[in-house]
């Protein structure tokens, strides 16, 4: 059941200015704002004229970049204290913006994984989207049992605090959900726990 | 449904002259049996015998997806054609046989957009009338933009105008403003998708004004007029699988020669757009001809693959592998 090599998870780009994009909503979380910092620096003067930054300072990490961004000469930058924030002021951002808008995404695999959701909605391509992974391969978790999301999950095997499941981690990321799914652990043989390892983060 | 050799019979039972140079042709089948489903934007293509000649024209299907107990095509005569729609305008009849073959969609919808923007030019709003269909059912929101060269030339835009309403905007050369396709694309919501099909002047404005709005390429749909088959100078081909050589004549292309040498080679548009023909190139002493949409640049030069439905060859020796 648990394969090597996870074929479902995305594969990230690195950031960099994309030349045909007239917008570029640049939004990213924690130590991702490194790529930011790195994105805004390789970008034109019109270029960084035309993006808006969002920045969420939740980080499992601890990686802070808010002041060398806010040090950035850019058409806005907007801070939020969580990820769920950010994500929902993406999504009403991306509502209403035009045709010729670029999403750059840094940070997480949650948070990029979540934000792409935002951008799906609206049907935004893959030529119109880079994402760029920054930090631990922690994953979020999706339990196939009551429908409980958990973040930062680190171990093949843990207790959903939704259902008080044991669940096993599958090497399956789906992209609509966002998550890796977690499914009954000893659902073949009550009582029998697969290996508790850590989770190749 | 009969078929025959992969070919389609289907009883033509209405012919209406829309305009000066289209008419639009209606297709049962002879038993009166359903027609095989199809989605919006698909084309068939009819196949003609005159004489030794055998024309294969590509014709957008513009009846409902939602209904297959008939089929409707537009055919616009083109005098300097080779001859496909001579023959359609002027020897077929009502309650005429024709062979087809079944519905192929080079020009879907893109299924995920928020707004469908559609820019059509003369005969080219004919893949767009299936596409309305299926957007209407689904309540999708779209805009017709059609330009036509004249009054006489109104009547499939009025027919449009009639069942969509507001959706459809109608430029007549000589009566109003001209289309502005750069004003059409501009403040679009993300999402949106265009789908052009007209002359080449038009797509490339479509192509250009989108460009430099922001729009990428996974948003831009189009569908050029295919001049089918080529012309040009003779050479010779060897079909590597047949082990033959064949001479391919100045009015014919390879894939007209080796269907008329009695070899089968895949194919769907016969215009170089779709790229189901393509083959590779196992020998060549010479230069290619690359006439097609399909290959990128990098192929063309590359020589290693080629397009015997338009593309021709100035060689002393050409292997294909077909």
């Amino acid at each position: 059941m648990l394969i090597t090599g996870i074929k479902s998870r995305p594969v990230y780009d690195r950031l960099q200015p994309m030349t045909g994009g007239l917008r570029h909503l640049i939004a990213g979380q924690g130590s991702g704002g490194a790529a930011m910092l790195r994105l805004i620096a390789d970008m034109s003067p019109s270029q960084r004229q035309h993006s808006t930054l969002l920045y969420s300072t939740e980080s499992f990490s601890g990686h802070d970049h808010l002041q060398a961004l806010r040090e950035l000469k850019v058409a806005g930058l907007e801070v939020f204290p969580s990820n769920q924030a950010l994500i929902e002021a993406l999504a009403r951002k991306l509502n209403e913006a035009h045709m010729g808008t670029r999403l750059y995404l840094s940070g997480s695999e949650s948070f990029i994984g979540t934000a792409m959701q935002a951008a799906n909605a609206v049907d935004l391509n893959r030529d119109e989207v880079l994402r760029e992974h920054s930090g631990t391969l922690v994953r979020r978790v999706w339990c196939a049992h009551c429908d409980t999301y958990t973040e930062n999950v680190t171990h093949r095997v843990f207790t959903c605090p939704g259902c008080q499941l044991d669940l096993v981690v599958r090497d399956h990321y789906s992209r609509r959900l966002a998550a890796f799914q977690g499914i009954k652990a000893d659902g073949e043989v009550p009582g029998e726990l697969p290996a508790a390892e850590e989770l190749d983060t | 449904m009969n078929t025959h050799n992969g070919t389609l019979s289907v009883r033509v039972t209405r012919i209406e002259q829309l305009t000066p140079e289209i008419k639009r042709f209606t297709l049962n089948d002879p038993q009166g049996k359903h027609l095989p489903a199809f989605s919006g934007g698909s084309h068939v293509v009819v196949v003609l015998e005159e004489g030794e000649k055998t024309y294969r024209n590509a014709y957008s299907l513009m009846s409902s997806p939602y209904d297959s107990s008939a089929y409707q095509i537009a055919v616009r005569r083109v005098d300097t054609g080779r001859g496909g729609s001579r023959l359609l305008h002027d020897q077929v009849r009502e309650g005429a046989l024709l062979q087809i073959l079944q519905p192929a969609n080079l020009f879907p919808l893109a299924k995920h957009a928020r707004q469908h923007l559609f820019i059509a030019g003369g005969v080219g709003i004919t893949p767009v009338y299936s596409q309305l269909e299926e957007l209407q059912l689904k309540q999708a929101t779209f805009e017709l933009h059609l330009a036509v060269r004249g009054p006489e030339h109104t009547a499939l835009g009025l027919e449009l105008k009639a069942r969509y309403g507001e959706k459809v905007h109608l430029y007549v050369q000589g009566q109003a403003a001209r289309m502005d396709i750069r004003g059409i694309l501009a403040a679009r919501p993300l999402g949106s998708h265009v789908y052009v099909c007209g002359p080449d002047s038009m797509i490339d404005d479509t192509l250009d004004s989108a460009h430099a709005l922001g729009w990428t390429d996974s948003h831009i749909h189009y569908e050029r007029f295919v001049e089918q088959g080529s012309t040009g100078q003779p050479f010779s081909v060897t079909l590597a699988r047949q082990g033959v050589t064949i001479e391919v004549p100045a009015e014919q292309s390879l894939l007209e020669a080796a269907e008329q040498a009695g070899y089968q080679v895949p194919y769907l548009c016969r215009g170089g757009a779709c790229g189901y023909c393509e083959t590779e190139v196992l020998e060549v002493e010479g230069e290619l001809d690359h006439r097609d949409d399909w290959l990128s640049e990098e192929d063309k030069l590359g020589k290693r693959k080629f397009m015997p439905c338009v593309s021709r060859a100035n060689c002393s020796r050409l292997v294909v592998d077909l």
